[in-house]
């Protein structure tokens, strides 16, 4: 094959493949994301960053790809025994990412088996220290004790833990079943509580209306009457005040004013009488006569009214004063 | 094999190059566009000057070997650029430094801890009180250094 190539050729041919498989072993391309770390003579001596990278050909070789961006695994389900003695079923999901390439490759042996494990121990062990309702409804500070403890954990290998997640809690399907029917008779309990309220209410309200109503009743028939004996005194009042003036009246003039008043109904009265269609006889009592004679007070009046002057004037023009003759039933 | 040894000419080293440079987009980051450039430059030098066929893989060799100094300065070049677009790439923890934040328990024994992003950090450095606010001075992998404001 070669029998016609001197020793030379041979050699620079070689010489040149050499070359070109040393470039190709000495130039790294790291990708983004990704740390590489470098071996001489199998101990580690440095990490690769992301880009060209050049590394010294047999002495160096890569040994770790280290993945620096964040990860997510999943922590497989697994029986947790709460507090007080209910088994759950329960896994999650883990958030981590490696900051420090060269612990994460050498400090730990397969790191997310490692996290796995770890996370999984501590739920227990969180989950353990809680009844079943607290860690139903605790989940964040299920989370957050969790996230804590591995991410202490775990900083020995050059890696932060950024978040631990609860995914499921399931109870035992019994359990469930009762919890179900815990809510339902927590739920009917309210209901009857509040319709019994509503018909205290009612009931409180209904009475405290009747009573306004009667009260307001009792009031009202109170001011009434409070308004009849007002309006009872103010007439009797104005009784007093009239047959007060009347008698003042009586004091300060003649009896025969009254007279004369008297005199005057009386008269009136019978002019009525006389009118009535169905009755001219007229039975008059004897002291009607006598009351007659009070007629003739009524010229005293005039007298007193008119004065003596225009009695005396009448008197002239007439020549006589005309007699006062009482004036005779009708008949 | 001789025959091709002897009939390497000046235009199949243009061809070659050329392939490889192709083939370097096809396979990027692996070298190819190099020794394609390396073998444009020996056709180059084989049309002007017709060395034997020795000669022109020794250069060949030779080319290849000196586009790793120039090739280096150019990564670094790239490299300058990637940071100035985002420096913090896949570097969380160089981004917080110099950032402030409140300490949610209390630094004993040199550790405590501070609430970033809604996960927690653990922080270190002198032992100070809860509740104070800290600056974060220095990034070491997933540790970071805070002094007291």
């Amino acid at each position: 094959m070669f029998y016609d190539l001197s020793g030379f050729d041979v050699v620079s041919i070689v010489l040149v493949l050499l070359v070109i498989l040393t470039l190709f072993a000495g130039v790294k391309t790291v990708p983004q994301g990704y740390n590489w770390t470098i071996e001489r003579f199998g101990k580690f001596t440095r990490t690769l960053s992301p880009g060209l990278n050049l590394i010294i050909p047999y002495f160096d070789r890569v040994g770790r790809k280290m993945n620096v961006m964040e990860q997510v695994i999943e922590i497989p389900q697994q029986e947790v025994i709460t507090k007080d003695n209910a088994t759950v079923t329960v896994d999650g999901v883990a958030f981590y990412q490696v900051f420090d390439a060269a612990k994460a490759s050498y400090e730990v042996d397969n790191l997310q088996q490692a996290i796995i494990v770890l996370t999984m121990t501590n739920i227990r062990s969180v989950m353990g220290s809680m009844d079943l309702d607290q860690v139903l409804s605790h989940r964040d500070e299920i989370n957050e004790r969790l996230l804590r403890v591995v991410d202490a954990a775990v900083s020995p290998w050059g890696i932060k833990v950024n978040r631990i997640e609860i995914k499921d809690i399931v109870p035992p399907n019994d359990l469930v079943e009762a919890m179900g029917r815990q809510m339902k008779a927590e739920r009917v309990k309210r209901a009857d509580i509040l319709q019994a309220e509503g018909q205290r209410q009612s009931e409180i309200l209904r009475a405290e209306g009747a009573k306004q109503a009667q009260i307001l009743q009792a009031e009202g028939r109170r001011e009434a009457a409070f308004r009849d004996a007002e309006a009872r005194e103010r007439s009797a009042e104005a009784e007093a005040r009239a047959t007060q003036m009347v008698s003042e009246a009586i004091g300060k003039g003649d009896v025969a004013a009254l007279n004369y008043f008297i005199a005057d109904k009386y008269i009136k009265a019978f002019g009525q009488l006389a009118e009535s269609p169905n009755q001219k006889v007229i039975m008059l009592p004897v002291e009607a006569m006598s009351m007659l004679g009070s007629l003739a007070g009524i010229g005293e009046i005039a007298k007193a009214t008119f004065g003596e002057s225009a009695a005396s004037a009448q008197a002239a023009r007439r020549g006589s004063v005309p007699p006062t003759t009482p004036v005779p039933p009708a008949r | 094999m001789t025959a091709i040894l002897t009939a390497l000419g000046a235009w199949n080293w243009l061809i070659f190059g050329l392939v490889l440079m192709a083939l370097e987009l096809l396979a990027p980051g692996v070298f190819l566009f190099w020794l394609g450039l390396a073998a444009l430059l020996v056709g180059v030098l084989a049309l002007l000057l017709e060395p034997g066929w020795q000669l022109q893989i020794l250069l060949f060799g030779l080319f290849a070997a000196a586009a790793v100094p120039l090739w280096r300065r150019m990564a670094r070049g790239g490299d300058v650029e990637v940071h100035a677009t985002n420096p913090y790439l896949n570097r969380r923890t160089d981004a917080l430094v110099g950032r402030e934040f409140t300490l949610e328990k209390p630094i004993e024994g040199g550790v405590g801890m501070v609430r970033i992003d809604d996960t927690v950090w653990r922080v270190f450095g002198p032992d100070t009180p809860a509740g104070q606010r800290v600056r974060i001075v220095a990034a070491d992998g997933a540790k970071l250094t805070v002094a007291a404001l």
